[in-house]
């Protein structure tokens, strides 16, 4: 997988460490390590965009 | 220091604060103490227990310093920290474990030993046990690593599950029981009913029973299992062979007992037949030709060669010698030790079958000990490297028989290549299969009776549950087959180590038993946690014995008996032989002794006298020191209230009162005891000491409130955010109950609430609180009561996608907005973020998209849609690691899925009280308090307690009343009349409680203080009619918890939908959409009722209603064809179907070739199915077609 065959990169996600809690943005491909301590499991930044809850 | 600072401020610094976790450390620490065991001092005994094997004569190879290390990671990872922590395993779906290495040892032809390190591959490693990280650290400490504040350990994570080895109970080592049972009879014809029998445990844990059985004729004979098959040698060869020794002795030792029968007192054991079995069973040995010890040696040793695995060359006589030690009493060492033990055993046996002693109980908890998780992997990790030396053994020899040229047993790499063989690593496979599965895989079955269910997960579905995992004692999978209900029976022995109230009923009732919260489990360790030495214990137990009177077993003077003498047995070996009379004054003493921590004397020291009664259980002085026994604290009265560990067989012979003063049902009792209870609530568990005023409930309710204490929503985990549990259930708003027991907070309750103070009003109101249904409080639900989550985990791994060759295939990922799905993927762009993977916080509804998996060799991508009609919200995304190179292969998604109360949802007050939600009822029209205005939370039917009498939940609702007023918790706890008054004055200033009266009247003072009725009644006015209710009510505070089962798990309901492609009937499940099944009680009930057409309806036109073509002509429902368009075509269907466009053309019949006689008749359409399956057969089904009437 080298990215190559899309035509538009897809912008890269961020997900924060398990372990240190560091920022790590990674686009596809990328190997799941935190850059800072080498952690392997990273978790999912909370999205940025509005979610809104049907309040009932 | 910031804590400092915070007390002189006279705040509280609450991020400080500990909450100290030993007594839940209590709970766990059989488990965790035995682990440390098997670590530290068990695999080296079993590697030392291990038999050398031999190869050729002067080659022997062993195994010796197994070490087990603390987890770490892959070597290929770069982390900075190399630990493996067990969060990292249970997020990441790891097993937690540690490398296993040993030094197999070689040597030759008695040269230098040459070690060698082997890796026996990973073991798994107990959570808290001494090689796992987290030992030792503080709050804080585990709070950094993703753990619980309050982390108990006692189980293993294997694949990200944790999972717990169940506490067994075995027959108690070392100690001889007398039992009859019809199945002895069966070894052969002169067997009896009767025998004597002794697990007999060797200091690596690994066990060994023996049964003397006693034959029609006099004589017994001695039996014991190996590799599953049971050997019988006749007693007097055993005896004979045990020790240098002449017939008269003997026959002088089995007849001790004899002489004291003339005074025919209490307690005499012998009577005249057992001087003829002595003679009788010496003939025995005669008849065999075998005089002297050499030749009873050589004659057992000839029998045993084949299954003993020695070589040919080791005389007869010396295999004997081993027979002897390997199987006959090995927890003895010492041959004169087995032969006092066999007579001792011989003596106990007669006196069984003369009625002089009784059989003894072995379901009784006096004769049973539990198995803990570190023996039985000690005796499982033994079995295997046992196995795995034989396995080696075989190895060296083919190699030595097929290239005797090449193969040299000196070089050392030509010997390390047959190891490799036999990989080792399996050993730690194995006990890792253990784990995950609870099966045991061993050819000598280990003297375990079963081999599967030995573990189960640890669910953490809220912390009662949890914890319950770790106090529950199985009674054996072998019992519950059983027909009989004795098993099951709550036995007096149990008291105090047993709950008698927490209990599941149905199908494990009695069999599944949890231990009392103050129970524990002996170790090898002393008081002061040092390894005890059991040569000194017993050489320092039998000086302070003999110092009080005891006569020594060796030398072997005395020729001594009961009545006037008892034998003393110290962990299944006759010690010595005391005078009667002087044995309660002994046991005073060493019990004084057990109390002041002298070290010659254990904490842990069993003291059971048995003294001499008519024909109960034989006599003696029993006392153990060995591990994995039950104990219990209790108050000595002598020695000022020091608290002495008691077990279960001396209990037994025990006078303990308690403390209410009473006599106990006893006329004199008062006088006698010298012991006292610590507590009235020291014989309930964990789980069954937090029902509130469990003492005025009926009994049967308190078992149910354990049972759903443990399938109740609350807070499972405080570290809820880094764990993946498939599902767990969570409570939003969960109170601390106003009405608690003292076990409360002495758990740490508060850490894990499990429910909320709710006001209950007991009232019939609007019929919608009938038969255990509850009225909710609409508003009041809205506000947040009891609201509720499920998180559901699910694990996206797509390594099992992986083909061999095809590289990384797989991804996750977006589907290009280019390719041919544009018009989906644009619509999944909103839910799915560019790498594939859902939005933290996304809400999703069903059929939502929430992962897309791209192939990069097809460009393909396949959509995970949210399945089931609950809307969820994504909590969150862990991307796991699988490998140093790997891109993303591994997700875990977790959703959280809102469950507020709706009607159908089961909840219960912590009575046994259970009800299901049957109206949210608008706050305006419920009914209203006259004197406060307050509205009910929820309202109950007074219907559920006069045939219940949970009178334990009106006294809460009155007492959480009061105590909702003034501020303060109230004190439930149970049986507070038998505790004594000096628990109260240390608070006393707390509680105004009234010395004498009712608990009713103590509240009712408080709830009148506070202007509320005496009885905790109030007027109240209709909600819906402005009215005043024409009787008050009982309103008042009761702690309510919600239950898991919850309708939206369980409704069920279809009108279409898939059906059996055979039969075309409905599919049954709820899973896939299927419905319920209408069965034939429910078909009897319709016609019963005369509802023909309400029955065909459900049972044909609902179901596989069908209408099919018959020729009346020559009745054949199966030859009827639909008309051929073009013969030979593809139009028909398979064993004539009608084919898709064939249902309106005329059939014809192929059999009678017209179609004249074509009638379509309705059928169901298994009837068609069952005249397609009776023609396969050769049968045909003929139908008589004519007109309706």
């Amino acid at each position: 997988m080298d990215g190559g065959s899309i035509p538009a990169p897809p912008e890269p996600v961020t997900y924060l460490c398990g372990d240190c809690g560091a920022d790590n943005t990674l686009k596809p491909g990328d190997v799941i390590q935190c850059r800072e301590c080498g952690y392997r499991i990273l978790y999912k930044k909370r999205t940025r965009r509005i979610v809104q809850f049907e309040a009932r | 220091m910031a804590g400092e600072d915070a007390k002189k401020k006279g705040t509280r610094d609450l991020r400080r604060e500990e909450v100290g976790s030993a007594s839940l450390m209590e709970l766990t620490r059989p488990h965790v103490d035995s682990f440390d065991y098997f670590v530290e001092r068990g695999l080296e005994m079993a590697a030392r227990g291990l038999h050398p094997v031999e190869v050729t004569h002067p080659f022997a190879l062993w195994i010796e310093k197994p070490i087990i290390s603390p987890p770490m990671k892959e070597h290929s990872s770069q982390a900075l920290d190399q630990r493996l922590l067990p969060s990292e395993c249970r997020m990441a779906g790891l097993s937690y474990r540690g490398a296993f290495t040993a030094d197999v040892c070689l040597q030759w032809n008695n040269r230098t030993v040459v070690h060698h390190n082997v890796s026996f591959g990973k073991m798994p490693i107990m959570v808290k046990s001494s090689v796992c990280h987290l030992r030792g650290l503080d709050e804080r400490q585990l709070l950094a690593v993703k753990e619980e504040a309050l982390e108990m350990g006692g189980y293993f994570i294997c694949n990200g599950n944790e999972r717990v080895i169940r506490l067994l109970i075995m027959p108690k080592r070392n100690h001889v029981i007398g039992v009859k049972r019809n199945t002895f009879k069966n070894r052969g014809s002169a067997y009896t009913d009767k025998a004597v029998m002794i697990r007999c445990a060797r200091l690596d844990q690994s066990a060994i029973t023996i049964r003397v059985y006693y034959l029609q004729h006099g004589s017994a004979t001695l039996g014991f299992s190996h590799r599953r098959q049971e050997f019988l040698i006749p007693i007097g060869i055993v005896i004979k062979a045990l020790v240098e020794t002449n017939e008269w002795e003997i026959y002088e030792r089995l007849t001790a007992v004899q002489k004291e029968i003339k005074k025919g007192s209490k307690g005499a054991v012998g009577t005249q037949f057992v001087s003829q079995r002595a003679r009788i069973i010496l003939e025995e040995v005669r008849r065999h030709a075998l005089f002297t010890r050499h030749e009873c040696l050589e004659f057992i040793g000839e029998r045993f060669r084949p299954v003993m695995d020695v070589s040919n060359k080791l005389p007869s006589a010396a295999v004997g010698e081993k027979v002897l030690a390997d199987f006959v009493l090995c927890h003895l060492d010492n041959p004169s030790d087995k032969l006092n033990l066999l007579i001792f055993m011989l003596q106990k046996l007669f006196a069984l079958v003369d009625g002089t002693a009784a059989p003894d109980n072995a379901d009784a908890l006096q004769h049973q000990e539990v198995l803990l998780p570190g023996h039985l992997l000690t005796i499982v990790v033994k079995d295997r490297m046992q196995d795995w030396l034989t396995k080696v053994k075989g190895q060296l020899n083919n190699e030595m028989k097929e290239k005797p040229a090449q193969f040299d047993l000196q070089d050392f790499n030509q010997v390390q290549k047959m190891f490799e063989r036999v990989p080792p690593s399996d050993i730690s496979k194995k006990v890792e299969y253990l784990l995950n599965t609870g099966n045991l895989v061993s050819q000598s079955g280990l003297d375990l009776m079963q081999a599967g269910g030995f573990t189960l997960v640890a669910e953490k579905l809220n912390f009662l549950r949890y914890i319950s995992h770790f106090r529950s004692v199985h009674r054996g999978a072998f019992f519950a087959t059983l027909r009989t209900t004795t098993v099951r029976k709550l036995l007096p022995e149990s008291w105090g180590f047993l709950c008698p109230v927490h209990t599941p009923d149905g199908t494990p009732c009695g069999l599944l038993n949890h231990l009392t919260a103050v129970c524990q489990i002996s170790t090898d360790l002393d008081a002061r946690g040092v390894v005890k030495d059991p040569l000194w214990t017993r050489k320092a137990i039998t000086t302070v014995l003999v110092q009080l009177g005891m006569i020594p077993a060796i030398p072997a003077l005395a020729r001594v008996a009961p009545p006037t003498h008892l034998t003393v047995l110290l962990d299944g070996r006759v010690v010595g032989y005391m005078e009667t009379s002087a044995i309660p004054a002994a046991v005073a003493h060493i019990r004084h002794l057990k109390v002041a921590k002298v070290p010659e004397v254990p904490a842990d020291l069993e003291v059971a006298y048995v003294p001499c009664t008519s024909a109960g259980m034989y006599p003696g002085l029993f006392l153990s020191t060995t591990p994995s026994r039950l104990l219990r604290p209790v108050k000595q009265l002598q020695d000022e209230g020091a608290v002495e560990l008691i077990g279960p067989l001396e209990q037994a012979y025990m006078e303990i009162r308690c403390p209410d003063g009473g006599a106990g049902g006893r006329d004199n009792a008062g006088s006698r005891a010298t012991h006292e209870e610590t507590h009235a609530t020291a014989m309930l568990s964990v789980v069954a000491s937090l029902t509130p005023w469990s003492d005025h409930n009926q009994s049967p309710r308190n078992m149910y409130q354990c049972q759903m204490g443990k399938q109740t929503m609350g807070f499972p985990a405080q570290a809820l955010a880094h764990r993946s549990d498939n599902k767990m259930y969570r409570i939003q708003t969960p109170q601390k109950p106003v009405a608690q027991t003292v076990a409360w907070n002495k758990f740490h309750m508060d850490q894990f609430p499990t429910g909320t103070n709710a006001i209950v009003a007991v009232l019939a109101y609007t019929g919608y609180d009938m038969e255990d249904a509850m009225i909710m409080n609409k508003s009041s639900m809205e506000r947040g009561l009891c609201h509720g989550q499920v998180y559901k985990s699910e694990t996206i791994d797509l390594t099992h996608l992986r083909q061999k060759g095809d590289g990384i295939v797989n991804v996750f990922g977006r589907p290009a907005a280019s390719s041919r799905f544009k018009e989906t993927a644009e619509k999944d762009a909103k839910f799915i973020d560019s790498d594939g993977l859902p939005h933290i916080g996304q809400a999703l509804v069903e059929g939502s998209p929430y992962c897309s998996v791209l192939n990069t060799m097809t460009g393909q991508s396949k959509v995970s849609k949210l399945k089931g009609s609950e809307a969820a919200v994504v909590d969150y995304v862990a991307a796991i690691s699988t490998g140093a190179k790997d891109p993303l292969q591994k997700v875990i998604i977790r959703t959280r899925h809102g469950r507020n109360p709706q009607i159908g949802d089961k909840f219960s007050s912590r009575h046994g009280q259970k009800g299901v939600l049957s109206q949210l009822w608008p706050d305006i029209d419920m009914p209203f308090s006259a004197v406060t205005g307050m509205r009910p939370d929820i309202i109950i039917n007074p219907h559920a307690f006069p045939s219940r009498m949970t009178i334990g939940m009106l006294l809460e609702s009155m007492a959480a009343k009061a105590g909702t007023m003034s501020g303060q918790f109230v004190d439930a706890t149970p049986f507070k009349k038998c505790t004594p008054q000096q628990d109260e004055s240390k608070d006393g200033s707390k509680k105004q409680k009234g010395t004498h009266g009712s608990a009713v009247d103590e509240f009712g003072k408080q709830l009148a203080k506070y202007g509320f009725n005496h009885h905790g009644t109030e007027v109240m006015y209709s909600g819906l009619l402005g009215t005043e209710l024409t009787c008050e009510i009982y309103m008042g505070v009761v702690y309510y918890q919600r239950l898991r089962h919850m309708v939206s798990d369980k409704y069920q309901v279809r009108s279409m939908g898939a059906v059996n492609p055979v039969t075309r009937q409905p599919v049954k499940g709820r899973k896939v959409g299927g419905g319920i099944r209408f069965g034939e009680m429910e078909r009897d009930s319709l016609l019963a009722h005369g509802a023909a057409f309400l029955l065909h309806d459900r049972l044909h036109a609902c179901s596989d209603y069908h209408t099919a073509d018959v020729c009346s002509l020559c009745g054949s429902l199966l030859s009827p064809l639909p008309q051929a368009q073009s013969k030979g075509g593809l139009g028909f269907g398979m064993m004539g179907l009608p084919s898709a466009g064939g249902r309106n053309k005329k059939a014809f019949c192929r059999v009678c070739n017209t179609s004249r006689g074509i009638e379509r008749v309705a059928m169901p359409y298994v009837f068609r199915y069952l005249a397609a399956e009776l023609a396969a057969m050769n049968i045909k089904l003929t139908l008589s077609v004519t007109e309706d009437q």
